[in-house]
C-alpha cells in the first residue's frame, strides 16, 4: 500500500520541475502535500498528517493568492512568468547541466549511506516513561507539551515574527483596506452554498481537536488552523473584511506570553513535583488540556491574520 | 537557570511590542541590556569553577533538553551580552524602534540559546527563528535592491538547513538521541565510515552558514545590505556569523573520535581568507568592503581552528573575540561616516580625523587591529596562530595578513585628505554613536596590550608570548604594511582586473549548484580518507 | 526483524530521491515560486524521512496506554515534525510575502530578472 503511495508521491514530486503554468504547478502541489500526509498517516504518525494537511491547505491558498492577483501580468495570460525556452538546446542545457552535478551526488549518496540499523534508545524510554511522567495518551503531544516544551515555544515564536514581518511589510502597509469593505469578487453561488454547509462542521472539528489533543490523535496546532479556516469560510461566504486585524496581532502576543508563562510554571520550574500525589493526575492533564488551548488559540490567530494580510491584496 | 537567559530577552521583545513605547522602549531596553550583562558576567564567573548544567523540565536521563554553560559557550555568550549592549546604545535613536528592538531583543535570546543549548535539534529551532529575524532586518528600510537580498538569504539559508535536518535524522537513527554529549558517547563505538554521510551533510550547512569558498555569495549581500540599520550589520558580521563557527566546533568535537577533517577544513579556510581579501579589494562601497572583509577573516579563523595545535587552536578562538571587536566598531563607524557623508563610496570620503576625530580614532585602531599592528588585538591571536605552524603554513598566514593590510590601506585613506564630498557643518554624529564606536575601537587596544590576560579571562587557559617572537612578528608587520602601501599605490589602484571583479555576483541557481559542490567535495575528502587508513 | 528493516530501506531510498529531486528542481528552473515550492518538496522528503525510522509492516501510532515499544511509531520523531512543519509555514509566508512585493515593483518572479533589476534601481 505504502509503495504504491510513495512512487505516486515521486511522480508528482517530478512533475512540477518542467510544468510552466503557474496554476498547475499549484495544483500538483496540492496534491503532493495530500499523498505527503496520507503516506504520513500509513507511517503511523496520524498527528503529523494532520498537521501537514493544515498546513499545506494553508500554503496552497498562499499560493492561489499569489498566482491569480500578481502573476496575471504577463500578456499571455499564464500566470508562469517563466520564459518560453528559444530552442530545443536551450531547454536541454538548461535541463541537463544540473543532472551532471545532481547524478553524482545522488549516486555518492547512496554509496555512503550508513547501514540500516535503528537505535531505539530514546525511543523505548518515551513509551515507557510518557505516561507516567506527563499523564497524557498520546505520546506525541506528551513530548510535543511538555518533554520538548522549550522547542514548542520558539516555534510558536517564529510564528508570531512572521506574522510581525508580514504585516510590516511595505505592500501591504499601502494597501490596507477600510474595515468592513466588501471583496468585490463574484463568486459562485453553489461554492458559498457548499461552505456555508461545511463551516460549522469545521469549527466544531478543531475544537475538538484541540481539546481531545492529550487522548487522541490532533492537538493544538492542527486544531487551530481548522479553527481559522471557520473564519476563512466566513470570508468565502460573506466577502467582507471586517476582521480586526491588529487586535487579532494583539491577542496573539498575548496568548504567546501566557504560553511561555504556563510553560515555565508547568514544567519548567518542575512544579509537578509540588503538587500532592493524589492530584497530579488532574494536574497533568489540565497542564495539557490548557496548553493545547493556548497553542490552538495562537495558531489559529496566527492564521487569520496571515490570511486577511493576504488577501487584503486581492482585489487590487 | 539558564532557561532564564533565553526566555527573559523574547519576552521583553514581545512586551515592548505589544505595548508599543516608543521613547520609553528604549530606555528600558538599555537598561534591560546593562542588567543583562552583569547577569551573564556573574555566570561566566560562576563557570571559572564547573560547568553549569540546566535539565528543562527536570525529567529523568535525557527525555527532556539540556541546557549547558561550560568555558567556551560562557566566552560566547559574555560576548553576546557586551555585543548587544554596546549595539543597542549606538541605535538608541533607531527610527521604527518598535519593530526594531522587538526583533534586536528575539535576536539576543536566540542566539544566547544557540550558545547554550546542548540539542542538536533545538540548535535547528533556534536557527530557523534567527534566519528569519536577519531576513527582516537586512531589509529592515525596505530599499531599492534589499529585498531581493533578503529574499536570497533567507531562501538559501533555508535550503541548506534541510541538509543539516537529513543529517540529524541519520544521527538520530543510529544513536537514538539528539544530545550532543550522550551522541558523542554514543558514536565511540561506530565504524567510521557510517559516519560520513551524516557529518558530511551537517557541515555543508554550517559551513554554508559560516560563508565558506564556495558558498559565501549570500554574506556580502546580507552584510552589507544598505537598507539595514548599521548595528544589524555590525552584529552580524560580529556576532551573528560566530554562532555557526561556534556550532562547527561542537561539531567537530562530537565527531572527533572518528572523523576529523580537519586538512579539508584548513585547505578551504585559506582559500576562503584569500578570496575574501581579493574581492574586498575590488569594492568601493565600504560597507561592502568591510563585508568581504568578514569573509576572509572567517577564513583565517577557520585556517586557526583546523591547524590541530593548542596555540593555534587558542589563536583561533581568540581571533573570534578579536573579529567581533574590530568589525564591530568598523561597521558602526561606517554607518556614521555613511550618515555623515552621505555616501558610501571609499574615493570619495576624506578627511575624518580631521573632521570627526571620535569616529576617525576609533576607526584606525579598528583599523590597526585587523591588520594586525603590535600592539592591538588581532597581532595577539596572529601571533597564536603562527606559533607552532609549519614554515608553509607561516608563509600564508603573512601573505594573508598581507592581503588584509593592502585592502585597509585602501579603507585607511578615507582618514586623511580632502576631498568634493565633505559634509556640510550642521551634519553631527550622536554622542551615543561616538561613545559606542569608541567603545569597542578602545576594547581592540585593551584586549591587545592585555592580550595574555584576556586570552586567560576568557577561555580559562594559560598561554605565554615569547616577547622575542613577538618582536619578530611586529617586524615582519612592518615591513608588510610598507610593501602593502607600495603595492597598493602602483598596482591595486590601477588594475583592471579588480575592476570587473567588482561586479562579480552570483545568482540564486549558482548559490546551490555551489552547495551540491561543497557538499561533495566534503563527501568524498571525508570518504575516501578511510581507504586510505 | 528483518523484513523490516528492509521496509525502511526502500522508503529511505525513495525519501533521498525525492530530496534531490528537489534540490534538482532548485537549480534546474528560474521561478520564484517554484523554488518556494521545491523547498517544501525537500523538506517533505525530510520529514519523510525522519518518520521512517523504525519502520514496520503493521505498527501503530504512539497512542493509547500500555504501549509496547516494539510495535508503536517512534514519537520523538514526530514531535519534532510537527515543530519543522510550523516553522516551514512561517517561513513561506516571509518568503512569499516578500516575493509579492518583489513582483509588484519589477513584474516578474524570476530569479535572474530579479537580481537584473534589483541591482538596477
Amino acid at each position: 500500500m505504502i509503495y504504491a503511495i510513495l512512487v505516486l508521491w515521486i511522480f508528482l514530486a517530478a512533475i512540477i520541475i518542467p510544468e510552466r503554468r503557474g496554476i498547475r504547478i499549484i495544483i500538483y502541489f496540492a496534491i503532493f502535500s495530500l499523498v505527503t500526509a496520507l503516506s504520513f498517516f500509513l507511517l503511523g504518525s496520524p498527528d503529523v498528517a494532520m498537521a501537514e494537511a493544515a498546513i499545506s491547505t494553508f500554503s496552497t491558498i498562499f499560493f492561489v493568492i499569489c498566482f491569480e492577483k500578481h502573476f496575471r501580468l504577463k500578456a499571455d495570460g499564464e500566470g508562469d512568468p517563466e520564459k518560453k525556452e528559444v530552442s530545443k538546446a536551450a531547454a536541454a542545457k538548461k535541463y541537463v547541466l544540473p543532472l551532471l552535478l545532481i547524478v553524482p551526488l545522488f549516486a555518492l549518496f547512496i554509496f555512503f549511506r550508513p547501514g540500516p540499523e535503528v537505535s531505539t534508545y530514546l525511543k523505548d524510554l518515551y513509551i515507557t516513561r510518557f505516561a507516567q511522567d506527563v499523564g497524557g495518551v498520546n505520546a506525541v503531544t506528551s513530548i510535543y507539551l511538555a518533554y520538548r516544551v522549550y522547542d514548542t515555544l520558539f516555534e510558536a515564536l517564529v510564528l508570531v515574527i512572521a506574522i510581525v514581518a508580514v504585516s510590516h511589510m511595505s505592500a501591504f502597509k499601502e494597501m490596507t483596506v477600510p474595515d468592513g469593505e466588501h471583496s468585490d469578487i463574484e463568486r459562485d453561488g453553489l461554492a458559498v452554498f457548499t461552505i456555508r454547509i461545511i463551516a460549522p462542521i469545521l469549527l466544531l472539528f478543531g475544537v475538538y481537536l484541540v481539546m481531545n489533543g492529550h487522548i487522541s490523535p490532533g492537538g493544538g496546532f492542527q486544531g487551530g488552523v481548522a479553527v481559522a479556516a471557520f473564519f476563512i469560510c466566513r470570508y468565502m461566504i460573506y466577502n467582507i473584511y471586517d476582521m480586526p486585524v491588529k487586535k487579532i496581532i494583539r491577542l496573539e502576543e498575548v496568548l504567546f506570553m501566557t504560553a511561555v508563562a504556563i510553560a515555565v510554571f508547568g514544567v519548567f520550574l518542575g512544579a509537578g513535583t509540588f503538587v500532592p500525589l493524589e492530584y497530579l493526575r488532574l494536574y497533568q492533564e489540565s497542564y495539557l488540556i490548557l496548553m493545547n488551548i493556548l497553542i490552538g488559540l495562537k495558531v489559529a490567530c496566527a492564521c487569520i491574520v496571515l490570511f486577511y494580510r493576504f488577501v487584503a491584496i486581492e482585489r487590487r | 537557570m539558564l532557561t532564564y537567559f533565553i526566555l527573559i530577552p523574547i519576552i521583553i521583545a514581545v512586551f515592548l511590542y505589544m505595548l508599543a513605547c516608543g521613547k520609553k522602549g528604549r530606555a528600558i531596553a538599555i537598561i534591560f541590556q546593562t542588567g543583562f550583562v552583569g547577569a551573564v558576567y556573574y555566570v561566566f564567573t560562576l563557570t571559572r569553577q564547573e560547568e553549569i548544567l540546566t535539565n528543562i523540565g527536570g525529567y529523568d536521563s535525557i527525555l527532556g533538553i539540556y541546557l549547558r554553560e561550560d568555558t567556551m559557550a560562557a566566552a560566547f555568550v559574555l560576548l553576546t551580552a557586551i555585543f548587544f549592549l554596546i549595539a543597542s546604545i549606538y541605535s538608541f535613536r533607531e527610527k521604527d524602534g518598535r519593530l526594531f528592538w522587538f526583533l534586536i531583543f528575539i535576536w539576543q535570546g536566540a542566539s544566547v540559546g544557540i550558545f547554550l543549548t546542548r540539542d542538536l535539534f533545538n540548535a535547528f529551532v533556534l536557527i530557523e527563528v534567527v534566519t528569519v529575524v536577519v531576513a527582516i532586518l537586512i531589509m529592515f528600510n525596505r530599499k531599492n535592491r534589499s529585498i531581493y537580498d533578503g529574499m536570497f538569504y533567507l531562501m538559501l539559508n533555508v535550503l541548506v538547513i534541510k541538509f543539516y535536518l537529513l543529517g540529524l535524522g541519520y544521527l538520530y537513527r543510529m544513536t537514538g538521541t539528539m544530545d550532543i554529549v550522550i551522541a558523542t558517547e554514543a558514536l565511540v563505538g561506530m565504524e567510521r565510515s557510517e559516519l560520513v554521510l551524516p557529518y558530511a551533510l551537517m557541515m555543508t550547512a554550517i559551513a554554508l552558514k559560516c560563508a565558506l569558498l564556495p558558498m559565501f555569495s549570500w554574506l556580502p549581500k546580507a552584510h552589507g545590505s544598505p537598507a539595514a540599520p548599521s548595528a544589524v550589520s555590525a552584529i552580524l558580521s560580529g556576532l551573528h556569523i560566530k554562532c555557526t563557527i561556534y556550532l562547527f566546533l561542537r561539531m567537530q568535537e562530537m565527531f572527533s573520535t572518528l572523523i576529523s577533517a580537519y586538512e579539508f577544513f584548513l585547505v578551504i579556510g585559506v582559500l576562503t581568507g584569500i578570496v575574501g581579501f581579493v574581492l574586498a579589494m575590488a569594492q568601493s562601497d565600504i560597507k561592502l568592503i568591510l563585508a568581504y572583509h568578514t569573509i576572509s577573516q572567517v577564513g583565517l579563523i577557520f585556517a586557526g581552528l583546523s591547524m590541530g595545535s593548542y596555540y593555534s587552536h587558542i589563536g583561533g578562538m581568540y581571533h573570534i573575540v578579536n573579529h567581533a571587536l574590530f568589525k564591530g566598531a568598523l561597521f558602526l563607524s561606517a554607518g556614521s561616516i555613511i550618515k555623515a557623508y552621505g555616501t558610501r563610496d571609499v574615493y570619495q570620503i576624506r578627511g575624518l580625523l580631521r573632521r570627526y576625530p571620535g569616529l576617525g580614532i576609533a576607526t584606525l585602531m579598528a583599523i590597526l587591529g585587523i591588520t594586525g599592528a603590535p600592539l592591538f588585538n588581532g597581532s595577539i591571536s596572529k601571533y597564536f596562530m603562527a606559533t607552532d605552524a609549519s614554515a608553509q603554513m607561516n608563509v600564508i598566514l603573512i601573505f594573508m595578513s598581507l592581503g588584509t593590510i593592502i585592502s585597509f590601506v585602501k579603507y585607511g585613506s578615507m582618514l586623511f585628505g580632502k576631498s568634493d564630498a565633505e559634509p556640510e557643518a550642521g551634519v553631527k554624529v550622536p554622542a551615543e554613536q561616538q561613545i559606542a564606536v569608541f567603545a569597542l575601537g578602545f576594547m581592540c587596544f585593551f584586549t591587545g596590550v592585555f592580550g595574555v590576560q584576556s586570552v586567560q579571562f576568557l577561555f580559562n587557559t594559560s598561554v605565554t608570548i615569547d616577547r622575542l617572537g613577538y618582536l619578530e612578528k611586529a617586524g615582519i608587520f612592518f615591513a608588510s604594511a610598507i610593501a602593502g602601501f607600495f603595492i597598493y599605490k602602483y598596482y591595486i589602484k590601477t588594475s583592471k582586473l579588480l575592476k570587473r571583479l567588482r561586479s562579480f555576483e552570483m545568482g540564486f541557481r549558482s548559490a546551490c549548484v555551489c552547495i551540491g559542490v561543497f557538499f561533495a567535495a566534503l563527501l568524498l575528502t571525508v570518504g575516501l580518507v578511510q581507504y586510505y587508513y | 526483524m528483518n523484513t523490516g528493516i528492509l521496509n525502511t530501506d526502500l522508503i529511505e531510498l525513495i525519501c533521498i530521491l525525492v530530496f534531490f529531486l528537489g534540490f534538482y528542481g532548485l537549480i534546474a528552473t528560474t521561478n520564484v515560486i517554484k523554488s518556494i515550492v521545491f523547498l517544501w518538496v525537500m523538506e517533505m522528503a525530510v520529514i519523510m524521512f525522519f518518520l521512517s525510522i523504525g519502520y514496520n509492516i503493521g505498527i501503530v501510532a504512539p497512542i493509547g496506554t500500555d504501549l509496547v515499544p516494539g510495535q508503536v511509531a517512534d514519537p520523538l520523531p514526530q514531535a519534532l515534525m510537527i515543530t519543522t512543519i510550523v516553522i516551514g509555514l512561517a517561513v513561506t509566508a516571509v518568503n512569499i510575502t516578500m516575493l509579492i512585493t518583489l513582483v509588484r515593483k519589477h513584474k516578474s518572479a524570476n530569479w535572474d530578472i530579479l537580481r537584473k533589476k534589483s541591482s538596477e534601481s
